[in-house]
């Protein structure tokens, strides 16, 4: 009785012993989230930790190695490189995260319209999430970005499309699986209205994959976005950007490695550690790898 | 007498089956159910059984109003059931309970025990928010669980309890009807013995309707007071279980009840052959191919069920006569 | 009843002297600490048929795969020894169980689904061991293959011979596991649950037919089933087991008309017969494989346990022709 009376007892527990724990095992997951961490941390307190206006412009002491003065050196423009690498995180992680959250927002509606309506509706539907997976995602989003002019905005809105594709693709597909299952129709059998099916009984059945891919696609987005600006159709000089960064730092490459090299390797660490958080989060939680629920 | 609370009327399914190829597609007919009628009154167990494919399923799928029917009517109380509006839907969704015969696929593996049975509950507003607690504590003392399963997953239930809190759910809405789909195979003995229990014991107190499928004749005559036996998509014989039981009229009837182990009996091959395809039925009775007392005018004539004395109704142009 | 008369005679027949063909004597199973199988002893004799009787977790299916060699070290731990025919089966080499299994002891599993291979025609599939194990030639092969298919009652073998099991009923399919657990006229056939996925009348047809083709080889057959009234139907003998042990064996009339265990007395009241109107279901579960009571593994559930059952595993006694495990026999 007692128990019976707490039915949304210890919430708190629960969580940790269905979320928390299975992931903490993974332990190279942990490595990489602890990096993620440093990296957010630096990328939220960027204009306290900064020792210079990212953008100010000193000619005088352009191309200067590290020093007291400026840590990791400057760049041809005199532009202190710690202070932009720092709000270089910033960008990197908002642009990487809110493009795969509107990809994911639209391309799981799409996907769980086409799975849930099925006939004609899902044939259109599908047919234009093959017309975006039919071209590779850098080229889709140069597309776009040549259509809609450089900018940071506008870089989101380009990969946020590239990344609709993927996500339609797969929610369709757990849907169409889910949808055949026997609680579906008990469900239907006991009179609840479909968007409660729909909210109570698909979704959570088909999130979990669908997050870890979002964990994994956050890093395409931020190679993706870094490639772009490294192209010169992202975001617009001299926001600090590591791709542009990279890409002022290639005509010095020889004479000041660092321009190139600093923001290149906080790339790269970045990216190491966002791929091994979303394998932990795969195999902690994508039901085909799990052992047993 | 009552009005009845189901009624077929000359139920019939076909779905259309799509040869492969370009040429020669004209659709050919997969009869699952052909001229079923059935009464059902209220406080009435009813099992049907049948082997699989005998329609047994289809059946059910169509008292549910899950599949529509191709021919015939499916009525609840007075009203079709394929015209209800949205006010009787939903009391017939309150009214009607279904136990899957998977009892742990017809429960989102995500949700807790405790919400699986609040959600009938909730959606019907049967009680206060605050009440529900209680609620679920006597739903499942009801059903011999104790309240600590609340907490738990689908999965972490052994095959036992996820029936138990299947049929909780069942009786969470407070239904008219159960009907419920081989709720007890693949289950051992002794806790098949318990469901069965149980779920007489429901039936008995609380004179829920109830209508099992099952292709067991022994947990039928448990259960139900009364059996319907299908053969390929139609009723071949029903009436009381014991009349039943003791004298097949059907001899497909008489085929089941001689197949079915017993202690007290040699095994007994009754019947060669296996049940035919439901696509393309043969002219004639459908059982006649594998009847031992087939005639000539068997393979002529299809025999409908008729009333073969007060009770008891078959579909045989020649009934087994007298005591087995 | 006939079934009874057509035992005792054969039984008159056996001599008696004779070594069984399976002798199974105080077999244990361990998987790291969990005793799965607890020191199950039993003989089977030439011709004779033997069920295995018990609710799942009894170790029914375990003691099966034991037998035929497909749980050995060091997945598991065998203690005891398992005699076919005078052979030492725990200490035999995986080359010589292999030239066993499917030849002197036949195979019929409960998924013929399953079991089959679905890239293979049946044909195929039936010749394999006549094939490994005769070594007929491929045209010999062909006409065996259709001999067998017709003597397990498949209509026209020789046009089935190229059909892929898929295009089988689940009866059929059934059909031809029996027709290549015979294809070498084993000497012992062990079928686990080989009808449980198949309706009555089909269930009845399978069983007439595995009893007929037994017979007419004068093999012996072990049956792993949970149907205790089939159990009666189908075999000379009948062992219950209960949470990896034996808790009564005998001739099948007996156990199973007047139970003396009270495991196998509660397993036959809760069997639904025609017409049963009451159903005494046993209490409790099963104990986990790690939390095995001390004593007699029955004694938590036991209407009739006193303090001994706790404390003490009963031996088994030779009471009315049987051997029963337990303190209190009356």
């Amino acid at each position: 009785m007692s128990d019976a009376l707490n039915i949304t007892a210890t919430p708190d527990s629960q969580w940790k012993r269905r979320f928390l724990q299975p992931l903490l095992r993974q332990r190279s997951a942990v490595a990489g989230l602890a990096i993620i961490v440093i990296y957010v941390v630096a990328a939220v307190f960027a204009p306290w930790l900064a020792t210079h206006d990212p953008t100010a412009q000193d000619l005088m002491a352009s191309l200067q190695g590290p020093s007291a003065a400026h840590w990791l050196g400057t760049d041809s423009y005199g532009q202190d490189l710690y202070s932009r690498l720092l709000y270089g995180a910033q960008l990197a992680l908002i642009i990487g995260f809110a493009s795969v959250a509107l990809g994911l927002v639209v391309g799981v509606a799409i996907g769980l319209a086409a799975g849930l309506m099925g006939g004609r509706t899902e044939w259109v539907l599908m047919r234009i999430v093959d017309g975006l997976l039919a071209f590779p995602e850098l080229i889709l989003a140069m597309a776009f970005m040549a259509v809609l002019g450089l900018g940071t905005e506008n870089l989101v809105y380009a990969l946020a499309l590239s990344f609709v594709g993927p996500f339609a693709r797969m929610t369709r597909g757990d849907v169409l699986q889910v949808k055949n299952q026997p609680y579906i129709e008990a469900a239907r059998l006991m009179g609840v209205p479909t968007a409660a099916i729909i909210w109570r009984h698909v979704l959570p059945n088909v999130v979990s994959p669908i997050l870890v891919q979002a964990g994994m696609r956050v890093s395409i987005a931020i190679l993706l976005e870094s490639g772009l600006s490294f192209l010169g159709i992202g975001v617009v000089p001299p926001t600090p950007d590591w791709g542009l960064m990279i890409a002022e730092g290639r005509a010095f490459i020889t004479m000041a490695p660092w321009i190139s090299g600093v923001p290149g390797v906080a790339l790269a660490i970045l990216l190491v550690a966002l791929n091994l958080l979303g394998d932990g989060l795969r195999d902690a939680f994508d039901p085909t790898t799990q052992k047993d629920a | 007498m009552q009005e009845p609370i189901f009624s077929l009327l000359d139920v019939e399914r076909t779905y259309e089956l799509r040869r492969p190829g370009w040429l020669n597609r004209a659709p050919r007919q997969l009869k699952a159910l052909d001229g079923v009628r059935l009464d059902l009154q209220r406080g009435d167990t009813l099992a049907l059984v049948g082997e699989s494919g005998s329609g047994k399923s289809t059946l059910i799928r169509l008292m549910l109003g899950l599949e529509p029917a191709s021919d015939g009517r499916v009525l609840y109380g007075q009203r079709d059931l394929a015209q209800l509006d949205a006010e009787e839907k939903k009391r017939f969704a309150r009214e009607v309970a279904f136990i899957y015969q998977n009892a742990r696929g017809s429960m989102n593996p995500r949700m807790r025990i405790a919400d699986i049975l609040a959600e009938p509950i909730r959606l019907h507003r049967l009680c206060a928010e605050s009440a529900i607690a209680e609620r679920l504590a006597a739903l499942l003392d009801r059903v011999g669980l104790p309240a600590g399963l609340l907490q738990r997953f689908p999965s972490e239930l052994s095959g036992g309890q996820i029936r138990r809190v299947a049929i909780a759910r069942a009786l969470a809405a407070e239904p008219q009807v159960i009907m419920a789909d081989e709720s007890v195979a693949g289950l051992d003995v002794s806790v098949q013995a318990q469901v069965l229990n149980l779920l007489r014991d429901l039936c008995r107190e609380s004179g829920i309707t109830l209508v099992f499928i099952t292709h067991d004749l022994g947990v039928a005559s448990y259960l139900c007071e009364k059996i319907a036996v299908l053969y390929l998509g139609r009723i071949v014989e029903q009436g009381p279980t014991d009349a039943i039981l003791n004298t097949p009229r059907h001899p497909y009837t008489r085929a089941l009840l001689q197949a079915f182990p017993r202690f007290d009996m040699p095994l007994k091959a009754s019947l060669s052959g296996e049940i035919p395809s439901p696509v393309d039925l043969p002219k004639g009775c459908r059982f006649a191919g594998r009847c031992p007392e087939a005639q000539a005018a068997c393979r002529e004539s299809d025999p409908a069920l008729t009333a073969f004395d007060a009770e008891r109704q078959v579909a045989c142009l020649f009934p087994v006569a007298g005591a087995q | 009843m006939d079934c009874a008369v057509a035992l005792t005679t054969q039984a008159a027949n056996m001599p008696v002297s004779e070594e069984p063909l399976l002798d199974v004597r105080d077999f244990s199973l361990r998987r790291g600490q969990a005793v799965v199988l607890d020191g199950v002893s039993l003989a089977l004799q030439p011709g004779e048929t033997l069920g295995l009787i018990g609710e799942s977790g009894a170790g029914k299916s375990t003691l099966a795969l034991a037998l035929i060699g497909l749980l050995r070290a060091p997945e598991v731990q065998l203690e005891g020894s398992l005699r076919f025919r005078g052979t030492e089966l725990t200490r035999l080499k995986e080359a010589d169980y292999r030239r066993l299994r499917g030849n002197k002891i036949g195979l019929i599993f409960q998924d013929a689904t399953a079991a089959l291979n679905p890239c293979f025609t049946v044909g195929q599939q039936i010749a394999e061991p006549l094939k490994r194990h005769l070594g007929l030639s491929k045209w010999d092969r062909r006409e065996r293959a259709a001999e067998l298919m017709h003597s397990v009652g498949i209509p026209e073998p020789r046009l089935r011979l190229d059909a892929y099991p898929h295009e089988l009923s689940g009866g059929m399919q059934q059909r031809v596991m029996i027709a290549i657990a015979l294809a070498c006229n084993p000497e012992l056939l062990l079928a686990d649950e080989p009808t449980s996925a198949l309706d009555v009348t089909i269930q009845a047809q399978i069983m007439e037919l595995i009893l007929d083709r037994v017979r007419e080889l004068n093999s012996s057959a072990i049956f792993v089933l949970h149907d205790l009234a089939l159990g009666a139907q189908v075999c000379d003998r009948i062992a219950v087991m209960y949470a990896g042990q034996i808790v009564e064996e005998g001739p099948s009339e007996r156990v199973l008309a007047a139970p003396l265990h009270p495991y196998t007395r509660g397993l036959k009241s809760c069997v639904v017969e025609l017409g049963s109107r009451t159903l005494v279901p046993i209490p409790g579960q099963v104990p986990p494989l790690d939390a095995m009571p001390a004593g007699c593994r029955f004694a938590p559930r036991c209407p009739k346990a006193k303090a001994i059952c706790g404390e003490q595993r009963p031996r088994a006694e030779i009471r009315d022709g049987r051997q029963v495990a337990c303190w209190f026999i009356d």
